[in-house]
């Protein structure tokens, strides 16, 4: 069994006389093959407001070719207050969306280098995501000596 | 307006001892513009599938080749994601830089569908 995901998007009134329904899956597996990923990273993160925080290792922290870890990540912003309330995220310092109370997203990434780093940052007030990080390998940091 | 529903399970019984069974749905509100789910043959030149003229939206994105990636970038030369064989994205996207997808090699397909809040 190895780790999958599944998507549907629906709407019944999108367009007239045709109701929307996508629907896909896929196997998270390591890059250019068929074998199961093996790392998983699951949390839930309280952000403050106007400060940038990244999610997943850099691709340094990660062994082999970077450009070859296959990564997923999902956040989904479980805030529930207004429209001033949402997180911002981004790679390589392009913020590229907004995550509003309840939305989600996921996204295969490529660590292609460090500067493809993936940044949150809240914005409104303290957003609170939940997130899930999949990948091959990464090195966890070196405790302090 | 329509309302728009999109779901996402993750599943696996065996990447950890704890088995992962996550569901989470969202209930998106789409007023403006729409590309509703369009298949495109790409090459490895650039090709803009999400043009700036968009506002808040939300992307969908299925590589339906069985081998070969494609890349993604949403900021000009800059890879922000790449899709495996198989493989879809979901995120919400400002409008503020284009989406340019081109494949890794030669002719893949590109599933994707963009709505505007």
């Amino acid at each position: 069994m190895a780790t999958t995901a599944t998507i549907s998007i629906s709407s019944p009134d999108l367009m007239p006389g045709s109701s929307l329904s996508i629907a896909a899956n896929t196997t998270l597996t390591k890059a250019g093959v068929t074998a199961d990923l093996t790392q998983m990273e699951t949390g839930v993160l309280s952000l403050v407001s106007g400060t940038e925080y990244r999610l997943g290792p850099l691709a340094t922290e990660m062994s082999g070719d970077a450009h070859d870890i296959a990564s997923y990540l999902y956040i989904c912003n479980t805030t529930t207050e207004d429209a001033t309330y949402y997180i911002d995220w981004g790679i390589n310092e392009t913020m590229i969306g907004r995550l509003y109370a309840g939305d989600w997203m996921f996204i295969p990434w490529n660590a292609s280098d460090d500067a493809a780093e993936i940044e949150v940052e809240p914005q409104g007030g303290t957003n609170t995501i939940e997130y899930a990080f999949f990948n091959s390998d990464f090195i966890l940091p070196t405790a302090a000596s | 307006m329509a309302t728009l529903t999109p779901t996402l399970t993750l599943a696996s019984t065996d990447i950890g001892s704890d088995e992962l069974s996550l569901s989470v749905t969202d209930s998106l509100t789409v007023s403006q513009d729409v590309i509703s789910p369009s298949k495109v043959k790409l090459t490895t030149s650039d090709l803009e599938i999400g043009p700036t003229t968009y506002g808040k939206s939300y992307v969908y994105l299925k590589n339906t080749d069985d081998t070969i990636a494609i890349n993604i970038e949403i900021t000009d030369g800059n890879s922000t994601m790449q899709l495996a064989a198989g493989e879809f994205a979901f995120f919400p996207w400002t409008g503020a830089s284009g989406i340019v997808a081109f494949s890794a090699s030669g002719t893949p397909y590109l599933e994707y569908a963009i709505f505007e809040a």
